[in-house]
């Protein structure tokens, strides 16, 4: 599979797309170490840094079409890991049975992992079509191929996970020629019945009280039970706000997370960490570079030679976008706390190893920009 | 873009998607900057307030001593399980009720009540789960620190009366503020809080001031839970100062022996020095044990222990000698002749009034309890003529007698170091109300107030401090038991904030003695009567103790009409006197309720006093100045 390299590969090679996320993950590590100083979780991730380095190589110098056109066996094998954790083989980590415990391999979220083969699928079938609008039998299709793996997660039950994968098939759908009517049509509907089903769903107690929790405290987290789910905001919001402009580095003596007023500081509010210790500065500068990040991706999209290696990229895009905004909005209390983790920075290999992969993909698509 | 064709639009898409996520990236650079320069340093604040506490050091509390160093009251350090709300905030509390109940052996009720009393309280609060735990409690505790970080075991000093019931309402006790006093400016404006342990009666309330320390606090980092991670700040408590009464313990468990051994086991004996008004002694029967109002307030026993002492008849929370109020009875005629004399109503030469065995007012003839001829005023006083007095006081007039009620403070508190001293009620205080019912002050009510009865009740306090002014010939101290507050030093560095400056030691104030005008040979006279009462077969000849010679007068008040008093309607029995007679070291009083007869009642129980007190001192025989006296 290793393809050799040539001169002209290093030359063409994306340094900058890749030393922006190597250097993000690298901020990671020091805001992981901030989170938990005394615990281990900062040298492990640096070890999945490692790791995930040596995929992201394998995979730049790849030739993405050659794996695309394996994405069947791909897929059907993610959705074999993804059985497995329904299966006595899955392992129950605070609650909520994601991962899964394979010899020699170890420990680890196959949902994390099943979205490379989910977009390389999607991007096969897609990226076979040539013009016109999309039609709905191809939408029908496209549908089940990406309801496979989802159906799967969300019996784990990891809704969470789940949600994640939506980005990645609206993305394909609309880059695709989807009618510009039917996505005006989807965003005025989503717009009328969410709250519609919120007040149907609380009228009816079909939306549990727990689940209620979560929303209710972000419209309004003082008023509800400090001590229950909008705890969780409120800290979050407090270690975000106390960091001000500059951030209290170093100063683990009042800090939130240290001090366990911030609950899982190194995973899901990893970005409070963040805010915390280096201030609004340091945040909007880690906003910034995810900005450029996804622009050269975007870029590269841009410039990528055949369909299939736009779709990838731009569904691997739209799903590291969605992930930032769900992860920082959590951390800032504007939107529901549900585990997303924020892409290259939360402590976890199963994440790290999946973006490094997908950000494998796009730089080797734009290696391949000029061939055909 | 190198793929597309017209009908998608692809370029133009791709293009969407990324204005889109600059849009989200900006949103959340705006909310970042409203959390963290806008709103920065109000999270600041609160991040702090949540994770910096303030643990309050109890300040020791001042001892009490008795006037020869012996102990009254002190503290003793007391180790509680302590509950704080903050990390039960979360928890279902009912989980916790067997554990607890199990776990430090403790009414189940008890346990239910406290913890919904504690989710009910503020943020950060805490309150005393069980008191005064052993070793066995405290390891349960540490065991189990884990588990519930929501309880801890704290040192409190807690006061401790070793005397139990004696003294007990001289002392008073201690206990929570209550939340009327801290509505009060008086208690506001000192920064109490709630839970600070404050005096409630007797000299804990009244020296409240000196006795309490200066609480310090340890200023602590905790973590989410409330566990305490390190310590930010110590400022160490200031001990209160130490009490030294000028109570002499010997003569006060003498008096309350006497109490003890009274017919009725009711009334009051109070010892004092003349010569400045020295409380020795203040026994008040029935009494109480301040240690269950310390104690007893958490838990349900205590409570109804408390509540029974609120409901009990003979009243064991009431301090007779300053708060009983009584007819004085013949003890009255005391002040009398020396206002006689004073006003000139009789003089030393002329002192003789009829007996006539009673007198006739109107149509009514009240009579006296012998045939005494035309005494004299000494023989009046010895033998307690009431034919005496009832012409006495019509010679005097009611206003006179007023006169006398001011010169003798019986107008006014004594001025004791104690809380919730009464007024006499007296002739002057009824005089408005009478004149206004009546229509004007009637002579038979001159009479009456002649002897001590109809419009007069005294504090036993104010008739033996009027009583001791006799023997002092005319010089009226105010009555204390405040010798000395010990020096206390300063605590903690000048000019910083964990400073207590030094407290001096103070002694009490000692107000100039109220000064009565009367001449030697007048004073002589009233004295003359007195020592007749106990050694010139007066109505206390059998409290006479040789070479030890008491001047006194006893007293009955009539509780009821005659005839009827018996029973609990019986007579109080009273007993006033000084001794050495010609220059008193010390004056008693007894006061019992319901025995009927003072001179069999409440001299003995005087002489009791007396006995002790000479032991102390070592009196065998009598000054021979005393001697040439007589």
């Amino acid at each position: 599979m290793v393809a050799i390299i040539e001169k002209r590969d290093l030359k063409d090679f994306d340094w900058l797309t890749a030393l922006l996320a190597i250097a993000i993950a690298s901020f990671g590590v020091w805001q992981i170490h901030n989170a938990t100083p005394t615990e281990g979780y900062w040298s492990k991730q640096i070890i999945g840094i490692l790791i995930a380095l040596v995929a992201f190589i394998i995979v730049c110098f790849t030739d993405y079409r050659r794996l695309i056109d394996s994405a069947p066996i791909f897929y059907v094998g993610g959705l074999i890991l993804l059985f497995l954790v329904l299966t006595p083989l899955g392992v129950q980590v605070n609650g909520q049975k994601a991962w899964v415990r394979l010899p020699i391999v170890g420990q680890f979220q196959p949902s994390e992992f099943v979205k490379i083969p989910t977009v390389l699928m999607l991007a096969k079938y897609f990226g076979a079509r040539k013009s016109g609008n999309l039609r709905l039998k191809e939408m029908l299709i496209g549908g089940a191929i990406f309801a496979g793996p989802v159906v799967l997660i969300l019996l784990e039950p990891d809704a969470g996970q789940a949600i994640t994968y939506f980005p990645i098939l609206a993305a394909m759908f609309f880059l695709s020629g989807i009618k510009i009517r039917y996505v005006i049509i989807t965003v005025v509907a989503a717009a009328i019945l969410i709250p519609v089903a919120w007040t149907v769903g609380v009228k009816t107690g079909k939306i549990k009280r727990y689940q209620q929790e979560r929303i209710l405290a972000i419209t309004d987290p003082d008023s509800g039970d400090p001590r229950g789910y909008g705890y969780h905001t409120i800290q979050s919001t407090i270690t975000v706000g106390k960091g001000g402009l500059a951030g209290n580095q170093g100063d683990t003596e009042t800090s939130q997370s240290v001090l366990k007023f911030l609950p899982e500081p190194q995973t899901d509010f990893i970005f409070a960490v963040t805010a915390e210790n280096t201030g609004f500065i340091g945040c909007v500068s880690l906003l910034l570079a995810y900005a450029i990040l996804l622009s050269r991706m975007i870029a590269g999209a841009r410039e990528a030679s055949d369909r299939a290696g736009m779709l990838v990229i731009m569904s691997i895009v739209c799903g590291m976008v969605f992930q930032i905004f769900m992860n920082v909005g959590m951390a800032l209390g504007v939107l529901p706390v549900i585990g997303v983790p924020l892409p290259l920075m939360s402590a976890g290999l199963s994440a790290l190893l999946s973006t490094f992969v997908a950000i494998g993909f796009v730089v080797s698509v734009k290696l391949r920009r000029f061939v055909n | 873009m190198k793929i597309g064709d017209h009908v998608q639009k692809l370029g133009l898409r791709v293009g969407t998607i990324q204005v889109l996520a600059f849009i989200l990236l900006t949103l959340l650079g705006i909310r970042l900057y409203y959390l963290q320069v806008v709103r920065g340093e109000y999270f600041s604040e609160r991040a702090e307030n949540q994770r910096v506490r303030f643990i309050p050091i109890p300040a020791p509390r001042g001892a009490i001593f008795d006037r020869n160093g012996k102990l009254l009251v002190d503290s003793r350090p007391t180790y509680n399980v302590v509950l704080s709300n903050e990390p039960l905030k979360s928890v279902n509390v009912t989980d916790r009720v067997e554990t607890y109940s199990n776990g430090l052996k403790m009414d189940r009720q008890f346990v239910v009540e406290r913890l919904s009393l504690i989710k009910k309280q503020n943020e950060f609060e805490t309150m005393v789960l069980k008191e005064n735990v052993g070793i066995e409690d405290i390891t349960w505790v540490e065991a189990h620190s884990l588990e519930f970080p929501e309880l801890r075991v704290e040192l409190q000093p807690q006061r401790f009366y070793p005397l139990g019931t004696t003294l007990a309402h001289v002392l008073g006790y201690v206990g929570e503020i209550s939340p009327n006093q801290l509505k009060e400016p008086e208690f506001q404006d000192k920064g109490f809080r709630p839970g600070d342990i404050i005096g409630k009666g007797g000299l804990e309330q009244y020296y409240d001031e000196y006795l309490r320390g200066r609480p310090g606090y340890r200023k602590v980092l905790v973590d989410s839970k409330g566990r305490v991670q390190s310590e930010l700040e110590i400022v160490k408590p200031q001990a209160g100062q130490d009490l030294v009464s000028t109570i002499d313990l010997d003569i006060q468990n003498r008096a309350e022996k006497q109490l003890a051994e009274s017919a009725t086991k009711r009334g009051t004996i109070i010892a004092m020095d003349p010569n400045n008004g020295e409380m020795l002694a203040m026994a008040s029967a029935p009494s109480f044990d301040p240690n269950i109002f310390v104690k007893g307030s958490s838990t349900p026993e205590g409570r109804q222990a408390i509540a029974a002492y609120w409901q009990d008849e003979k009243r064991p929370l009431y301090n007779r000698a300053i708060q009983g109020r009584y007819p004085p009875g013949s003890t009255w005629k005391l002040p009398e002749s020396v206002a006689g004399l004073q006003q000139g109503a009789i003089t030393v030469a002329h002192s003789n009034l009829a007996c006539g065995g009673g007198i006739t007012i109107g149509n009514k003839f009240t009579r006296c309890m012998g045939s005494h001829g035309s005494p004299p005023l000494s023989y009046a006083i010895t033998k307690s003529c009431d034919g005496y007095y009832y012409r006495l006081a019509l010679k005097m007039g009611i206003d006179g007698v007023i006169k006398m009620v001011e010169d003798f403070g019986y107008d006014k508190r004594s001025g004791i170091d104690l809380p919730n001293e009464k007024v006499p009620q007296t002739p002057k205080s009824w005089m408005p109300y009478i004149v206004k019912n009546e229509g004007k002050w009637s002579d038979i009510r001159t009479v009456y107030s002649g002897i001590g009865q109809d419009t007069v009740v005294v504090t036993p306090i104010s008739m033996l401090r009027a009583v001791a002014s006799i023997g002092m010939r005319g010089k009226m101290y105010t009555p204390h038991f405040l010798k000395e507050f010990k020096a206390i030093p300063a605590v903690g560095t000048e000019g910083e904030s964990d400073y207590f400056a030094a407290r001096p030691a103070v002694g009490f104030a000692h107000p100039e003695p109220k000064i009565l005008e009367a001449t030697p040979d007048q004073w002589d006279m009233v004295i003359k009567g007195m020592w007749g009462v106990v050694n010139g077969g007066g109505t206390a000849g059998a409290i006479r103790i040789p070479n030890f010679e008491i001047a006194g007068k006893t007293g009955t008040a009539q509780v009821a009409e005659l005839g009827k008093d018996v029973g609990d309607k019986k007579d109080h029995a009273w007993f006033v006197s000084f001794a050495p007679a010609y220059k008193p070291e010390i004056a008693v009083i007894a006061l019992i309720e319901n025995v009927g007869f003072g001179g069999s009642h409440a001299a003995p129980a005087v002489r009791g006093v007396y006995e002790t007190y000479m032991s102390l001192h070592d009196k065998g025989a009598a000054p021979p100045e005393t001697v040439a006296k007589r």
